[in-house]
């Protein structure tokens, strides 16, 4: 049998079956109700409560600070290399600008594919976030990489905070005509709790995730 | 997978005389049910999130053929093949096919129940493939040969010290009892498998009609990795997965991870939607799903069609006393809990499966946790019917409850038999209760004392009581 002929029959048993209970048995589903939006504020507001109920690091402020603070964490999980998107200019220009806080040198995305056994941090510049979840949404739109949001062992997200929204529908509309092959929606380190249900992070991806709120 | 659900009674003892197991399950189940309570109660949304959530499926269902062809049609838009099995053998096949004309030597795999139904590692052995389960609680159990316990917490019956001995045993990995050094040595070890697999092979949460994507919730990481890194993606996923459009997909986000484990979201949600467009940096270059009825369009036609949908929480597994107390091998089969006590005899047959619908107190406690509000307690009182319909109850235990029935309805008759039952009782026992009773009824006092009947019936003292009232 060829496969179309498989999915047709699949098609005509499926018909059969949803014959079988009528029209009435499931209309369209009833839209959300309205909402008042949040303000701005309580937007960002939100969206730090949520992400760091995550288990993720929020910064927001201005950057002399932040640099240096950043620059102990990174220090403090053992980084040694930096890499991020060559087209990236902002996550360039953070990661460059850590640097002189490390002992820190710069590789790149491919070099940690290729299986190099540093401990690094990606940076990237997220495309959105989602408020009401603390989520950090990077796509490969654009011919973006993901690579330093996921084999990082610390992962920095550039988030603008005009492009934080407050619920995940919005985040989902803006995607959804063109969608791109991977919308990635992160929201705290990567964690297990499958053993003895006790949480480890770091499973296989980040095992910290630090939102620069810029 | 085999099924042994028929051996349930059996399983079931074994497992309450197993106290490693007890102490785990007690452990689990808790934990989960806290954090689900407090998610909720911080979600004042939740209840009418379950409304839309239960209506989207059921508006899927009614129209799934409408449904899956579009997303079939989106799908292939973007550059997916679709493949369609009827049954395991089917499944199994088209596996085998696609890893063969991939050429692909090693594959990773996130966490897919529907694979475990088709038996698809082995499958994919046959075909001369190496597949690592990449989920850390399945990649434990692939290493000591067990199958899943728990929708989400696969291997929740093992303790550190079994997983430390594994891992040297099978890895060569130094003993540890510290928990961040074993999920360190197994991120290492599957780290070099993902940057070396030709095939990442992913289950589906969600299959999206409106654009045809597959969408993936996970919280190690491990489905964004094998469906990023690959060259080639394997979707495998049942065909009551899909969901209408894109819009209806956060009303599941929301309930499905607080429903698991209490959180708000799980760490990674992927939505992943066709092969790697021009320009991309990465994604695979093929991709395929593989859409999987086994039993699901049969179903569809008939009065259990809700339990199609279910999203695979495993909030009822925690809620249910029953699962409480054996844990998930013992139903024998992929699916345990009482939407295992439900699925189980849909898919593989009422007869294979026999003694899970019994294996429940219907106390309602699953319906009650239920994020898209399948009436389980219903159903498995509906099952227990239809074994009887089917001639799957012994005779023993019809005639039974015909005679149970047939006292209960007369007055008269069920005093009578009070009355008789109250003197034995008081001549054997002395009014203590009844640590032993007769075989057939032995069971029964196993692990309980009956209490003694009452020499004045209830009714007795009923009428005495009002008559002083009055």
């Amino acid at each position: 049998m060829t496969p179309t002929d498989e999915r047709e029959l699949l098609l005509r048993r499926v018909r059969s079956a949803v014959g079988k209970h009528g029209a009435e048995a499931g209309g369209a589903a009833p839209a959300e109700g309205a909402r008042n939006p949040l303000a701005e504020d309580e937007r960002l507001d939100l969206f730090e409560r949520m992400f760091l109920s995550a288990g993720g690091v929020i910064f927001r402020g201005p950057m002399e600070k932040v640099m240096s603070d950043l620059g102990e964490i990174l220090r403090t999980e053992g980084v040694a290399a930096l890499f991020f998107p060559e087209d990236d200019a902002s996550a360039r220009e953070i990661a460059e600008a850590l640097v002189p806080f490390g002992p820190f040198h710069l590789t790149t995305g491919a070099e940690v594919r290729g299986g190099s056994p540093a401990v690094t941090a990606g940076f990237r510049s997220a495309e959105a976030g989602i408020a009401e979840t603390g989520t950090v949404v990077e796509t490969s739109a654009g011919g973006r990489t993901l690579l330093p949001g996921l084999l990082a062992d610390v992962h920095v997200s550039l988030l603008p905070a005009s492009s934080v929204v407050e619920r995940m529908d919005e985040a989902l509309a803006a995607l959804a005509a063109g969608p791109p092959r991977n919308i990635s929606f992160l929201s705290g380190p990567s964690k297990s709790a499958d053993i003895e249900q006790t949480l480890a992070v770091g499973a296989h991806g980040p095992r910290k995730v630090i939102v620069l709120l810029v | 997978m085999e099924p042994g659900a028929k051996a349930f009674p059996r399983n079931a003892r074994k497992a309450l005389s197993d106290p490693a197991l007890q102490a785990a399950l007690g452990r689990t189940t808790g934990r989960f049910l806290d954090h689900r309570a407090a998610a909720v109660a911080a979600f004042p949304e939740f209840e009418a999130t379950r409304e839309r959530a239960s209506a989207i499926k059921l508006e899927a269902l009614s129209r799934l053929d409408v449904h899956l062809s579009r997303f079939i049609e989106e799908a292939e838009k973007r550059g997916a093949v679709v493949h369609v099995a009827k049954g395991p053998v089917q499944a199994r096949g088209i596996a085998a096919q696609i890893a063969r004309e991939e050429g692909v030597a090693l594959a990773v795999k996130s966490k897919s129940m529907v694979s475990e139904e088709i038996s698809f590692n082995a499958a994919l052995a046959e075909a001369g493939l190496e597949v690592v389960e990449s989920d850390l609680g399945e990649f434990i159990l692939q290493l000591a040969g067990e199958p899943p316990s728990h929708i989400i917490a696969p291997a929740v019956h093992k303790s550190r010290a079994e997983i430390s001995e594994l891992f040297s045993r099978r890895l060569g990995a130094p003993p540890t009892d510290s928990i961040p050094e074993l999920v360190a040595i197994a991120r290492r070890h599957l780290r070099e498998k993902f940057l070396s697999a030709g095939m990442g092979v992913s289950g589906a949460n969600f299959l999206v009609a409106d654009t045809g994507s597959v969408v993936l919730v996970t919280n190690e990481g491990n489905g964004r990795m094998g469906t990023i890194l690959p060259r080639v993606h394997l979707a495998v996923a049942g065909i009551e997965k899909v969901i209408p459009r894109m819009a209806d997909l956060p009303a599941f986000l929301r309930l499905l991870p607080r429903s698991a484990s209490g959180q708000i979201l799980s760490s990674y949600v992927s939505i992943l939607t066709g092969t790697r467009q021009a320009g991309d940096a990465e994604g695979p270059e093929r991709m395929h799903i593989l859409l999987v009825d086994c039993g699901r369009s049969a179903i569809l036609e008939g009065k259990y069609r809700e339990v199609l949908k279910c999203i695979r929480c495993g909030a009822c597994l925690n809620s249910c006393p029953v699962y409480q107390s054996v844990g998930g091998h013992a139903y024998g089969w992929v699916y345990s809990g009482p939407i295992g006590a439900v699925l189980t005899p849909l898919l593989i047959g009422l007869s294979e499966a026999a003694p899970l619908p019994d294996a429940s107190t219907l106390c309602g406690a699953c319906a009650e946790v239920c994020p898209v509000k399948i009436p389980l307690p219903d159903f498995l009182l509906e099952l227990r019917a239809d074994a009887r319909e089917q001639g799957l109850k012994t005779p023993g235990e019809i005639a039974g409850m015909k005679g149970y029935a047939g006292v209960m309805k007369r007055a008269g008759l069920l005093e009578a038999v009070e009355r008789i039952a109250g003197v034995l009782v008081q001549f054997f026992t002395k009014g203590k209760p009844v640590e032993g009773l007769p075989h057939p009824f032995s069971g029964w006092t196993e692990r309980r004392d009956f209490p003694a009947v009452a020499i004045r019936p209830f009714r007795k003292l009923w009428k005495a009581r009002r008559g002083v009232r009055e």
